[in-house]
């Protein structure tokens, strides 16, 4: 079976897309839509502080909660990793998706002063990709031993890795 | 206490405010004030004031609580408060972050290309 398609769901999500992208020009560099109803926003690495306190804080766009955050390695791009932030907003019940880049030497702002949940979040992809951000209150190893050299997750590290155990 | 409509917002962490009337009226008019700094051609400036001046009305023509809850259909007097508090500070941000401006920076023309 295959699942039908919300209309009424796109178009909202569209609408709100544009809301946002007019708002905040000096940032947003994309906004897209997926088939499955998903809103994403693509970012200059400037920006993620005042866009995410701006879906925190703004009444139309209460995305209180910080469901989750991660990086993607695509090793061909100039940037390589970019950083993804899932929202949800329990008042509107909706969800967006915030994408960044960086390469591996460009710190990012930390979104712990915004939501306190990217802490342990930053500490992950801190360690599987080493990507540095800026103003953490404690950025280490979270998920390696604890003198592991490399970071695992990269797409040039190999599966089993470089020290035999 | 039993001067109050409720006793508990039934949320925690959340008070029940006495005269909500007052620190609505007060928090509007601080943001529309923080509002005025801002160019008058940003969509920010636009879209905020609507939301604020509607809620507003709302708030000075209704002085019923319960009532002025299910006018604005956005959860517990005290939530309401809180959100002009979030909006108040969001504002004095925005001043200084000036996103009206036009795109920081393009991307690299691969780097959202997906598919790669």
């Amino acid at each position: 079976t295959v699942r039908p398609k919300n209309e009424v769901e796109q178009k909202q999500l569209c609408a709100f897309g544009e809301y946002v992208a007019e708002i905040l020009p000096k940032y947003i560099q994309q906004v897209q839509v997926t088939c499955f109803n998903e809103l994403e926003l693509l970012i200059h690495p400037d920006g993620i502080i005042p866009v995410l306190t701006f879906l925190r804080d703004h009444t139309n766009a209460q995305f209180k909660s910080l469901a989750d955050l991660t990086a993607v390695d695509v090793p061909s791009r100039q940037y390589r990793f970019e950083i993804v932030y899932n929202l949800l907003s329990l008042r509107f019940n909706s969800r967006i998706r915030v994408k960044t880049y960086t390469d591996e030497l460009t710190p990012i702002d930390s979104a712990v002063s915004v939501h306190k949940a990217a802490n342990w979040y930053e500490r992950e992809v801190w360690d599987m990709y080493g990507v540095f951000f800026a103003n953490h209150p404690d950025l280490r190893r979270i998920l390696t031993d604890y003198g592991f050299e490399g970071h695992p997750f990269r797409k040039d590290f190999p599966l089993s890795g470089y020290v035999e155990v | 206490m039993f001067m109050f409509p409720v006793q508990t917002t039934g949320l925690v962490g959340l008070a029940v405010a006495g005269n909500p009337h007052e620190r609505l009226r007060i928090l509007y008019t601080k943001i529309l004030s923080v509002l005025q700094t801002i160019p008058k051609d940003a969509a920010y400036r636009k879209y905020t004031e609507q939301i604020v001046n509607q809620r507003f009305n709302l708030v000075q023509t209704e002085t019923d609580v319960q009532k002025l809850q299910d006018k604005l259909n956005s959860g517990h007097i005290e939530e309401v408060i809180v959100q002009a508090e979030n909006e108040l500070s969001l504002a004095r941000k925005m001043v200084q972050w000036k996103p009206w401006e036009p795109l920081v920076e393009e991307p690299p023309s691969d780097q959202w290309r997906w598919p790669i």
